[in-house]
């Protein structure tokens, strides 16, 4: 209760200081809606390989958002209802890219939120650039998004590739395990994580002694020539850049070749709760990964995870609790805006600093639109340290935000005004 | 009098070509339509030569990539665009028909499948120009004198170019080349008997209906503003014979209706994800099951028989199918 109040008195001195220094918008956070009512609209995958990271409990996640929004600002927080609409792109862009313009154009979107998979994702940023109305990403990881692709309408949350290189491929580096042998999969995303890693393994002192692709999608879910020739190159690090199910499958060849006796250890470029709880804690124990979040990591993401975990029945990816924090902190800037006019929305965005339980140290860049927050380096626990279900990690260090983020110079990103 | 009901049908299907994007979303009825005249495409050597060809996302995918390019890299209107992905993928479909076309039945399925899984693979790789995994964005849409910005716009915009496929493909078929065609199918060493040089007609068929299949990816690929790497998966191969086969084999109109079907429920089952494998899986089976030659040949010789049924042979309302004795 202290807390909320606490917060809460919080945003009101923003909202003043905001309202008062600026003289941009009305500061008593009176609301008035475009249509009567807000739409957020949640697209992602609800039945192939991404359906347990962000899918239907994505979609929850934004609803108990939009629900403890009213609670804490009234009933009429936004000056009218709120509406949260969903769709399956089933990892077609096509699919996705439809959906899109019809959510904005037939249903009155203003935001579209989540969508994995990074062909769905620049499709869907494309439809907002053409109908200048909002996207926040979540769930796609490529940098493309705030690099050639990047355009006003368009935002990154979360994570991308060049995070997670920075993380895990710096510590890993620095904690000694100088020679690196790194398996992708050999497309964009994949290439993406080999070219991040290559670079972050090098800047820190070590060394890529070599990198192969694995087919994608790979259908056998076999890993074993590869695996066999890290046997061979004997390196101190395997790299695994694979996703979901392909990872899964890497980790347990891993396992099964006993790689972790011959002191060839184990870095994974992505990982996620749901992959864990599909191989086992054990099988991962040991591994080190970079997270925007982690559930465990205090009490005010624990409180959080404890509601999600009531309504869903399992604890949040970071992708979920992503989603709530955008879902949450675009409706604080239409509150600050006074509008849900997007061109007045994405200038409260702009340059904004802030903090909750999932982003730490965050600044939206307005140059990229990247949303820079810290990152978590992170290491999964054998089973015999976990405290409950779920209790798979523990935080080994943090990452500063300007250290997570690709600098400036390197996005190629120019953003039409 | 006999004259107006045979046109009858085509004014009817105009009007209703010309109300879709009022009836439902603009964007949809596009699809509806391009998918339809790939199916037709995929039909045509189905139904009219007797190939099932497994890999007509090559031709669709190529058509969009080749017309995406085009657009992005020259200011060009999206019609020439459209046209030159339609040219490209005719191009491509001169060495996959001559080697295909040598093989019947299953292996040529397999052929065909093999080829279009290598232009999927050389444009996963050739990233510098498909832009692999992530597809090529924001393809611009431009005609002189014309504003395209919105989809409905664009949707009559392209309607002339689609029709003129539609046009293409039934002439195709209602030429003596098109009845040539169907003798090869029905008996080939007959028609070869006959002098005809029948694997020139197939190659020749193969062709033309890779160029449709080009031209359908194309307009695609304008419309949506992106081309993908889902484009030229088998996956979408696959999707265009089961468009056929559900429309009805050898009844061009037929794929049209496939088309309408699938989307519609592809759409629709967006917003229920749990059910979408099990209803459309239901929905195949009931409509195979139940109309057993196909949505469009079934419903037609269930009309003639209600509406008059001595005489109706004569007037041929679907206007599409060459009907020869399969004796």
């Amino acid at each position: 209760m202290k807390k909320t109040l606490a917060g809460a008195l919080a945003v009101l001195l923003l909202t003043a200081a905001c309202g008062g220094g600026t003289g941009a918008g009305p500061s008593g956070g009176t609301v008035k809606l475009s249509d009567g009512k807000l739409v957020i609209a949640v697209i992602n995958d609800q039945s192939g390989v991404y359906a347990d990271l962000s899918g239907k409990n994505a979609v929850e996640a934004v609803k108990m958002a939009v629900e403890d929004f009213k609670a804490k600002y009234g009933e009429n927080a936004l000056g009218g209802s709120v509406e949260v609409l969903t769709a399956d792109h089933q990892n077609k862009a096509d699919v996705a890219q439809q959906k899109a313009q019809e959510f904005y154009e037939r249903n009155n979107a203003d935001l579209i939120l989540d969508v994995p998979t990074s062909s769905a994702a620049l499709a869907i940023a494309d439809v907002a650039k053409t109908e200048k109305k909002l996207y926040i990403n979540v769930t796609a990881a490529t940098t493309d998004l705030t690099g050639k692709s990047c355009n006003k309408y368009t935002f990154h949350y979360a994570y991308d590739t060049y995070m997670l290189a920075q993380g895990t491929g710096i510590t890993v580096t620095q904690q000694g395990g100088k020679s690196w042998y790194i398996i992708y999969p050999n497309y964009a995303f994949g290439q993406d994580m080999e070219k991040s890693f290559r670079q972050a393994v090098t800047a820190a002192g070590g060394n890529v002694v070599q990198s192969d692709g694995s087919p994608f999608p790979n259908t056998t879910g076999d890993f074993s020539s590869l695996l066999l020739k890290a046997g061979q190159l004997k390196p101190q690090v395997l790299g695994a850049m694979q996703a979901g199910g392909d990872l899964v499958n890497v980790v347990k060849q891993y396992n099964e070749f006993k790689l972790k006796d011959q002191n060839i250890k184990l870095a994974v470029g992505l990982l996620f709760d749901t992959d864990i709880t599909a191989v086992g804690q054990d099988a991962l124990a040991g591994t080190v990964y970079t997270t925007p979040w982690l559930w465990s990591m205090d009490e005010q993401s624990k409180a959080f995870a404890d509601k999600f975990l009531k309504r869903t029945n399992i604890r949040p990816t970071f992708a979920h609790a992503a989603n709530y924090s955008a879902a949450w902190q675009y409706m604080e800037a239409i509150r600050r805006a006074g509008s849900d006019d997007a061109d007045a929305v994405v200038k409260q965005l702009e340059g904004y600093k802030f903090n909750d339980f999932f982003i730490r140290n965050g600044f939206v860049r307005p140059e990229d639109h990247w949303v820079q927050h810290d990152a978590l380096i992170a290491q999964v626990k054998p089973k015999s340290e976990a405290k409950e279900a779920f209790d798979y990690s523990k935080v080994v260090s943090t990452i500063a935000a300007d250290k997570a983020s690709r600098p400036l110079s390197e996005a190629g990103c120019s953003m039409p005004k | 009098m006999r004259r107006g009901l045979v046109l009858l049908p085509y004014a009817v299907g105009i009007a209703v070509a010309l109300a879709l994007p009022r009836v439902m979303y603009p964007v949809l009825a596009l699809d509806i339509l391009l998918w339809g005249l790939f199916a037709m495409s995929v039909d045509l050597l189905l139904g009219y030569v007797g190939l099932l060809s497994f890999g007509h996302a090559a031709f669709w995918g190529l058509g969009a990539y080749a017309a995406a390019i085009a657009a992005k890299s020259a200011d060009i209107p999206f019609a020439l665009a459209a046209i030159l992905g339609a040219g490209a993928s005719a191009l491509l479909a001169v060495p996959f028909g001559y080697l295909a076309t040598r093989r019947r039945g299953i292996y040529f399925a397999m052929v065909t499948l093999a080829f279009a899984q290598l232009v999927f693979y050389v444009a996963n790789e050739w990233r510098d120009l498909t832009g692999g995994e992530n597809g090529l964005h924001g393809v611009p849409r431009t005609f002189p004198g014309l504003s395209l910005g919105r989809s409905a716009d664009f949707y009559y915009a392209a309607l002339p170019l689609i029709t003129l496929g539609y046009f293409l493909a039934y002439r195709i078929v209602h030429s003596p080349f098109g009845h040539v065609l169907v003798a090869i199918r029905d008996n080939e060493p007959r028609a070869q008997a006959l002098g005809y040089a029948t694997w020139r007609y197939k190659v020749l068929a193969f062709v033309l209906s890779g160029g449709l299949a080009g031209l359908a990816g194309g307009l695609f690929a304008l419309g949506n503003g992106f081309a993908s790497l889902d484009l030229l998966h088998w996956t979408t191969s696959g999707q265009a014979v089961l468009i056929t086969i559900l429309g009805g084999i050898g009844t061009l109109w037929g794929s049209l209706l496939g088309a309408v079907i699938v989307l519609e429920l592809r759409d629709a089952l967006t917003s229920a994800p749990e059910a979408s494998g099990v209803v459309t899986g239901a929905v195949f089976v009931v409509i195979v099951l139940a109309f057993r030659r196909g949505l469009w040949a079934t419903g037609r010789d269930a009309l003639r028989r209600f509406a008059a049924p001595p005489v109706s042979a004569r007037i041929d309302i679907s206007g599409g199918e060459v009907r020869h004795g399969r004796s």
